[in-house]
């Protein structure tokens, strides 16, 4: 009996299988390791932000305005003579901070709007994804802008703006497996156990789909850094003088003839961040797409 | 929902009463534009402790009959038009579906065709067969992998206690109808619907199922629809018999008595066509013909155009569902072989 109350924790994982199943398939690629590590350790210098910048990313030091990489500052000042590097790793923080909600938020609605428009079907899914396909019909950029310009620019606004720009895809990429799972046997049978639609979707259906909908995540993560970046860009992120990538190379930008590094390396921040995520989706996506589809 | 206040004997006089009675159940399907029945007009009981097979070929409403029970006939494009299905004592057509769910999996189960696809391979076994007792009974997590366990082994996993935590892809198709009926059998239902539950299997797996099923139907007391197109399986594990075609019931009667003395020509001809081993006629027969569809169905008798006996009556008005004059419990549904009792047939 104590063997069967040791095994039932693992019995009772239902995403064990899937979460098994994505490893399996990431193991196999070459290039979402790439992507993982890259990403985990822009992650951990974010993260290490606090202990390991060289300043204070908000301290000014106008002696030393727009220089270019030195020893004592890596990567150059910017106009008002602040350290680029820490404004960088500082900025990461809110970057990552930025995108992981939203993307996470939009994960949970989106996935919860597409298993019940899966599920539930007919006029439902009808109304349900013409709603989602209005909402996916604005660029990203266009309906960030309209949320920011409507309630402000803020960080939780920004979040929203993104969120709501990532709910769709997530919905629709819900919605499919869902469509193909719910006809298959298995769901019938719990329908003759008696279970509830709530518990079918929830405990059956789930983690039949629950992959597919990371991997979608991991590159949704690169576009909200990206949306989060050009909104900055144009004055509707996060306001001065907190640092954000966006908002670092809009002034590299206005000083561009006289600094181009100000510019450049929150460039090559946002290039590296979005590469690697995109090279991490990319490798699970194809690793996984025959696996799921013929595992059944 | 309590756990008391049912079960077996709980009131000795409910033993007569059978356990399942369907009365002129009606089953309609939406094909093209308009309704067709595939039941139609189906009777018949099920008493405490008993095997009733259905028998008939495929298409012949057997599984509608099932779904029906169970109150899974897909909304939209299937419903239950006309007839009652009573069942300890309450019908279950007037159910709505929170009160249908509740009794689903618990009081009445079933086992599906295709035990490959049947369980949910994200799953553990384990845990599938452990969540009925969770929901049903209420029991917690480890309370439930207790019992489940205990399933287990009562249809003879080997070694379940390893292979708890194991996904259904690790499991042969015997051992994933074994788990299958474990799940069916977890809230100890009065009634077991079982839908061709061996017709996947090799036929030395479907051996074992129909021991195990003969086995635990004994030790647990339960009643048992057994539906299969295989008169083979029946002779060895149902107590009565009903055949179906097109929708209706046509036979219905003690297996021994259905064997020997088949009354139907759809049965009499279907038992000719079963492959003996103790008999050397060089052919089988084969039924002419083939099933009716839905939408075309013909009037009077729905056999008479296959039927060799056929007369003018035959294709002009409905044969009711009469008992044998000199059998009771035996009931035909032809004009010719079981004329109704006062009412000839000109």
């Amino acid at each position: 009996m104590s063997n069967i109350a040791a095994a039932a924790p693992s019995a009772s994982r239902g995403s064990s299988y899937a979460l098994q199943q994505l490893a399996r398939a990431f193991n196999a690629n070459a290039t979402s390791w790439i992507g993982l590590v890259t990403f985990l350790v822009v992650v951990a210098l974010a993260l290490l932000a606090p202990v390991i910048s060289p300043y204070d990313p908000l301290n000014q030091d106008i002696l030393a305005r727009l220089q270019g990489p030195s020893m004592s500052h890596w990567f150059g000042t910017d106009s008002y003579g602040r350290d680029i590097l820490s404004r960088l790793l500082w900025g990461a923080r809110l970057s990552l901070v930025i995108s992981t909600v939203s993307i996470l938020a939009a994960m949970v609605i989106g996935g919860i709007i597409g298993i019940l428009a899966g599920y539930i079907g007919g006029r439902f899914d009808m109304v349900v994804m013409q709603v989602m396909d209005v909402l996916l019909s604005f660029p990203s950029l266009i309906m960030g802008l309209m949320v920011v310009a409507m309630l402000g620019a803020n960080m939780g606004n920004l979040m929203i703006a993104i969120a709501l720009t990532a709910i769709a895809p997530f919905a629709r990429i819900a919605r499919a497996p869902t469509i193909l799972v719910k006809e298959r046997d298995y769901i019938e049978a719990c329908r003759a156990l008696g279970y509830s639609d709530l518990r079918i979707m929830t405990v059956h259906i789930l983690p039949n789909i629950v992959a597919e909908i990371l991997v979608m995540g991991s590159l949704w993560l690169a576009t909200a850094i990206r949306i989060e970046a050009s909104l900055s860009f144009i004055g509707l992120g996060v306001r001065p003088p907190t640092a954000t990538w966006g908002g670092m190379i809009r002034e590299g930008f206005e000083n561009i003839l006289d600094s181009a590094s100000l510019s450049i390396f929150p460039s090559l921040a946002i290039l590296l961040v979005v590469f690697s995520l995109n090279m991490l989706g990319d490798g699970l996506r194809d690793a996984i797409d025959p696996k799921l589809r013929g595992g059944e | 929902m309590s756990t008391e206040g049912r079960g077996q004997g709980a009131a000795p006089a409910s033993l007569d009463t059978p356990i399942l009675s369907v009365e002129n159940l009606v089953t309609e399907f939406r094909t093209g534009g308009g309704w067709y029945p595939a039941v139609r007009d189906v009777s018949f009981t099920v008493q405490h402790n008993e095997t009733l097979a259905i028998v008939g070929e495929s298409g012949c409403g057997k599984s509608v009959t099932a779904l029906s029970i169970m109150g899974l006939v897909p909304p939209g494009n299937g419903r239950i038009s006309g007839g009652h299905i009573r069942f300890a004592e309450r019908d279950l057509v007037a159910l709505d579906e929170e009160e249908m769910r509740k009794i689903r999996g618990d009081r009445i189960s079933m086992i599906f065709q295709e035990p490959m696809t049947s369980l949910n391979p994200v799953l553990t076994v384990g845990f599938q067969v452990a969540e009925a007792l969770c929901y049903h009974r209420d029991m917690d997590r480890r309370e439930a992998s207790a019992a489940a366990l205990d399933l287990l082994e009562q249809v003879k996993i080997p070694s379940a206690r390893q292979r708890f935590a194991d996904y259904p892809h690790q499991f042969s198709g015997g051992m994933r109808q074994r788990v299958m009926i474990a799940m069916a059998l977890a809230c100890r239902p009065e009634l077991l619907l079982a839908d061709e539950p061996t017709t996947a299997l090799d036929v030395t797996i479907q051996a074992q199922v129909l021991s195990l099923l003969a086995e635990l139907k004994a030790t647990y007391g339960m009643a048992m629809i057994f539906i299969t197109h295989n008169l083979g399986v029946v002779a060895s594990i149902a107590d009565r018999v009903a055949a179906m075609y097109a929708g209706e019931i046509v036979e219905i009667a003690p297996v021994n008595q259905l064997f020997a003395r088949p009354a139907h020509p759809y049965t009499e001809l279907l038992l000719r066509s079963i492959p003996r081993v103790d008999r050397d006629t060089g052919n089988l027969s084969v039924i002419a013909g083939q099933v009716p569809a839905l939408g075309a169905m013909p009037t009077g008798c729905r056999f008479a155009p296959r039927c060799p006996l056929r007369e003018a009556v035959c294709t002009l008005r409905d044969p009711p569902l009469v008992a044998l004059a000199d059998a009771p419990d035996h009931h035909v549904r032809c004009w010719l072989r079981a004329p109704p009792v006062g009412g000839g047939h000109d």
